[in-house]
């Protein structure tokens, strides 16, 4: 208890900067919102099956023209809880020149033609390995469900958060598409329906956006569960270090 | 085994060390939790080169394969996620080690005669380890890497007359490209690692010369018992191994709970805009470096002319250097010094981290005019300091060291 | 038990349980560091074992396929080839293919699962050149009572139409036969036991 006051006295310029510090760093964050705010998705990469929704809808979606080039087809096995030949026969559609289907340890390349993209779409779309990383789930999630109709644009429609983005909306199958039902307002109806409800898409772009997040850093998987074990370990090395250095500082008064 | 000993001794002076380095080598009694901070860094030394050799094994220092390499170690390398995530947060707790080593510096006037060739060792091996982390950084080839490296080599080019050939020469090219990555690699790697570790040799060799100071700043040597023994001095083997065992024991408690659960340390350590490969022609919108160097950033940016704003961050580097010829109070310690420096020093401490956070910011109008209060405190410090200490009012400084418990 | 007796026994409990927890910690540390030298995914696929076409395959025809960096053969017989194929003909060094560089499931004379088609590593046992395919060729160099077979212009080996080497060539041992099965009567995986192996 003395020690205690006597770090506090001597340390009271170092507590009033700490505080400081922390009061800009929560400023900080408080600072950097968005033009538009993002909706909040719940991740749960623990959830398998919304994991393999989530593949099985970006494969047949999305892999024609992003490659997810740094992930392997042979890792779902393990992480995604699929086995080989499901995975073989449900997710694997490319094959090399000479014919031969794509192996399941190689990585989730497509065909496209970057000057052919370019053209068509004003851009190469984009590999979205770490897109989930870089600009986070959430941003993902919102930009998936932004998609409103827009006949001034070259595919027929604009995204709440991204404006003037170059894509089509390639789920608008699933979702329908929506118009702002008095100009410039945020609220939407739908003109067209898509083959799900509002909500039916909102839980399927969750999974594709779990999957997303998945993908974007796999270790995510492996690293708690270790990190559990490697803290609980060394609490356990510091207190017996601790009793340690106490006995041996017996002899100093 | 003593025969064993005895026969490497005859050959090399194992047990001779061991006395005057470790067994018989007298440490004040009275160290505190500041004076952990010294052994974390040489482990976190240690930790950098051994993770960085493991990254050498996959990575690859190519601008077409480097970004592809550094996922290829997060995925499909045998434990190269850890291996990555050890290098990245040791970089980022090295700093936060080295700042509070060098606070209790400060604090408690260890770079003080007989110590001030100490103190410049360790200052140059801040600046080395700051450029060691720089030439670090570009390595993934993500955009804050490849623009972060862009802005602070183009800094180069504002001095005057060779600045644009010197930043050519750093660069190896025109703009930062292949060329630079593949420099930087050998110099992160190698060239650097050697240079810190001779430094780092030297400033250990130094402090055993004069013996470390301690928190009342008295100099134990003066106090010798009939043995010749420092009276405050404990054989830093066993009670400073032991007690740095628990230090470091309670530091890696902490280290792995970042490495296994915040990695990314809400974009701190790691940065969002890193996850995007390097391109040349997009600008992320909000270039920062990494937090370590924002303090500096700051004054860069408080100062409103390139070459000027360039000096002055390069003094107030270099004010550092000099601190032991600034600071002329004979008391070392902050315990026994008048009001005015425990004043000056906290609002140097205070600017110091005011900087840091304006220069992790947008640079708006208001923070940047708090941006050049905050670099005039902080050289202020220096300045005042320099008139203030020749005649400092102190507190009578005890014969004795006093224990915390 | 005396005060500085119990202190010195719980001092060396204390000394020895960190010594030996960290121990424990530190070869947990090391693991890491030593398992990641091991093959990457990247390795690991390229060393999966790969499918090979033989529909279009005449007989008497030869097919090259890479796997792990080595030649993989594949030839078709013709029913002379497998007529001709004998158990032993003095000439061969190890004719029951004793010495272990095939499957189990291809110690016979033909060397194969199935006698029409022979797989083999094109590798010579002697020093590593790939040997070149002689069916029928009658040189000096050959001899003019050549059967058939394989032949390493290297150093000279040479080898019988089931891979097995003849007496007294510099290369020791019969062609290796890499593990292989059939997934259907014109497909091969090459690198993988079949099921029933």
């Amino acid at each position: 208890m003395k020690k205690l006051k006597i770090y506090l006295k001597e340390l009271k310029w170092m507590n009033r900067n700490l505080l400081f510090f922390l009061l800009f760093f929560f400023a900080n964050t408080v600072q950097s919102a968005e033009k538009i705010s993002l909706k909040p998705v719940l991740i749960d990469l623990n959830n398998k099956p919304s994991l393999q929704r989530g593949a099985q809808i970006f494969i047949n979606n999305c892999l024609g023209c992003h490659t997810l080039k740094y992930q392997r087809y042979v890792k779902f096995i393990d992480h995604l809880d699929m086995p080989k030949d499901i995975i073989e026969k449900n997710l694997i559609f490319t094959t090399d020149k000479n014919g031969t289907r794509t192996k399941i340890g190689s990585l989730m390349l497509n065909a496209v033609n970057p000057d052919f993209s370019k053209e068509a779409f004003g851009v190469v779309p984009p590999d979205l390995t770490l897109i989930a990383r870089s600009r986070g789930p959430d941003w993902v999630y919102t930009f998936l469900t932004s998609f409103y109709e827009d006949n001034s644009r070259p595919f027929g429609v604009n995204n709440k958060l991204y404006p003037n983005v170059n894509m089509p909306h390639v789920l608008w199958w699933m979702e329908g598409l929506k118009a702002p039902t008095n100009s410039g307002s945020n609220e939407y109806t739908y003109v067209t329906n898509g083959s799900m409800s509002e909500q039916e898409y909102k839980k399927s772009i969750t999974d594709l956006v779990n999957f997303l997040t998945y993908v974007s850093e796999p270790a995510q998987l492996d690293r708690y569960k270790i990190g559990f074990w490697v803290i609980l370990f060394l609490t356990i090395f510091a207190f017996v270090a601790y009793l340690l250095k106490r006995e041996y500082w017996k002899d100093i008064e | 085994m003593n025969k064993f000993l005895a026969w490497i001794d005859e050959r090399l002076p194992v047990s001779n060390f061991v006395k005057n380095h470790l067994s018989q080598y007298y440490a004040p009694k009275n160290f505190n939790f500041f004076y952990y901070f010294g052994a974390l860094a040489i482990f976190i030394f240690i930790l950098q080169i051994v993770t960085g050799i493991f990254l050498t094994i996959n990575y690859k220092p190519d601008a077409a394969s480097a970004f592809a390499s550094v996922e290829f170690i997060m995925r499909d390398v045998e434990w190269g996620w850890l291996i990555r995530y050890l290098h990245s947060t040791g970089a980022s707790f090295f700093f936060i080690v080295i700042y509070l080593h060098m606070f209790r510096a400060l604090l408690y006037g260890s770079f003080k005669n007989p110590r001030e060739l100490l103190w410049i060792f360790g200052m140059i091996i801040f600046v080395l380890l700051m450029a060691e982390s720089f030439m670090g950084y570009l390595l993934p080839w993500g955009q804050m890497s490849y623009w972060g490296a862009q802005v602070i080599i183009s800094l180069f080019g504002a001095i005057p007359y060779f600045g644009e050939a010197l930043a050519t020469w750093i660069r190896g090219d025109y703009v930062i490209s292949d060329a630079t990555l593949n420099r930087f690699f050998a110099f992160h790697v190698i060239a650097l690692p050697l240079l810190l570790f001779a430094l780092i040799y030297l400033h250990l060799a130094a402090l055993h010369t004069v013996g470390s100071n301690n928190p009342d700043g008295i100099e134990i040597k003066n106090n010798k018992d009939s043995d010749g023994i420092p009276k405050d001095g404990i054989p830093f083997h066993p009670y400073y191994t032991v007690k740095d065992t628990f230090g470091l024991s309670v530091f890696l408690v902490i280290f792995a709970f970042v490495v296994f659960f915040i990695p990314e340390f809400g974009g701190f350590f790691l940065e969002k805009d890193n996850f995007i490969p390097a391109n040349p022609l997009q600008t992320p919108e909000h270039i920062m470096p990494v937090w370590y160097f924002t303090p500096f950033y700051a004054i860069l940016r408080a100062i409103p002319d390139k070459l000027g704003g360039v000096t002055v961050m390069g003094l107030s580097i270099f004010i550092l250097f000099i601190m032991p010829w600034i600071d002329r109070c004979p008391v070392k310690s902050f315990r026994y010094r008048s009001n005015t420096y425990k004043i000056l020093l906290s609002l140097f401490a205070i600017s110091f981290i005011g900087l840091g956070y304006i220069g992790m910011s947008a640079p708006t109008p208001i923070l940047t005019w708090v941006g050049r209060l905050f670099t005039l405190i902080y050289f202020g410090f220096f300045i005042v300091l320099y008139f203030t200490s020749a005649n400092e009012k102190t507190k009578d400084i005890p014969e004795r060291v006093k224990m915390d418990e | 038990m005396t005060e500085s007796n119990k202190s010195l026994n719980r001092r060396n409990f204390l000394t020895n349980l960190t010594k030996v927890m960290g121990g424990v910690g530190g070869i947990f540390a090391v693991i890491p560091f030593l398992s990641t030298m091991l093959p990457s995914e990247k390795a690991k696929s390229g060393g999966a074992p790969i499918e090979i076409d033989v529909s279009g395959l005449k007989p008497g025809a030869f097919k090259v396929v890479e796997w792990r960096g080595k030649p993989v053969w594949v030839v078709r017989r013709t029913a002379e080839m497998i007529n001709n194929t004998q158990e032993d003909n003095n000439i061969l060094s190890d004719p029951k293919s004793l010495e272990e560089h095939q499957p189990k499931y291809t110690q016979n004379k033909f060397r194969s699962l199935n006698p029409e088609y022979l797989v083999l590593l094109g590798v010579c046992t002697h020093l590593g050149c790939s040997p070149l395919y002689k069916p029928n060729s009658k040189t000096a160099e050959l001899g003019f009572d050549w059967k058939g077979g394989f032949f390493c212009p290297c150093h000279g080996s040479k080898f019988d139409l089931s891979g097995r080497v003849h007496k007294g060539m510099p290369a020791p041992y019969n062609l290796e036969v890499p593990p292989y099965y059939f997934v259907s009567e014109s497909r091969i995986i090459v690198g993988k036991d079949g099921e029933s192996a």
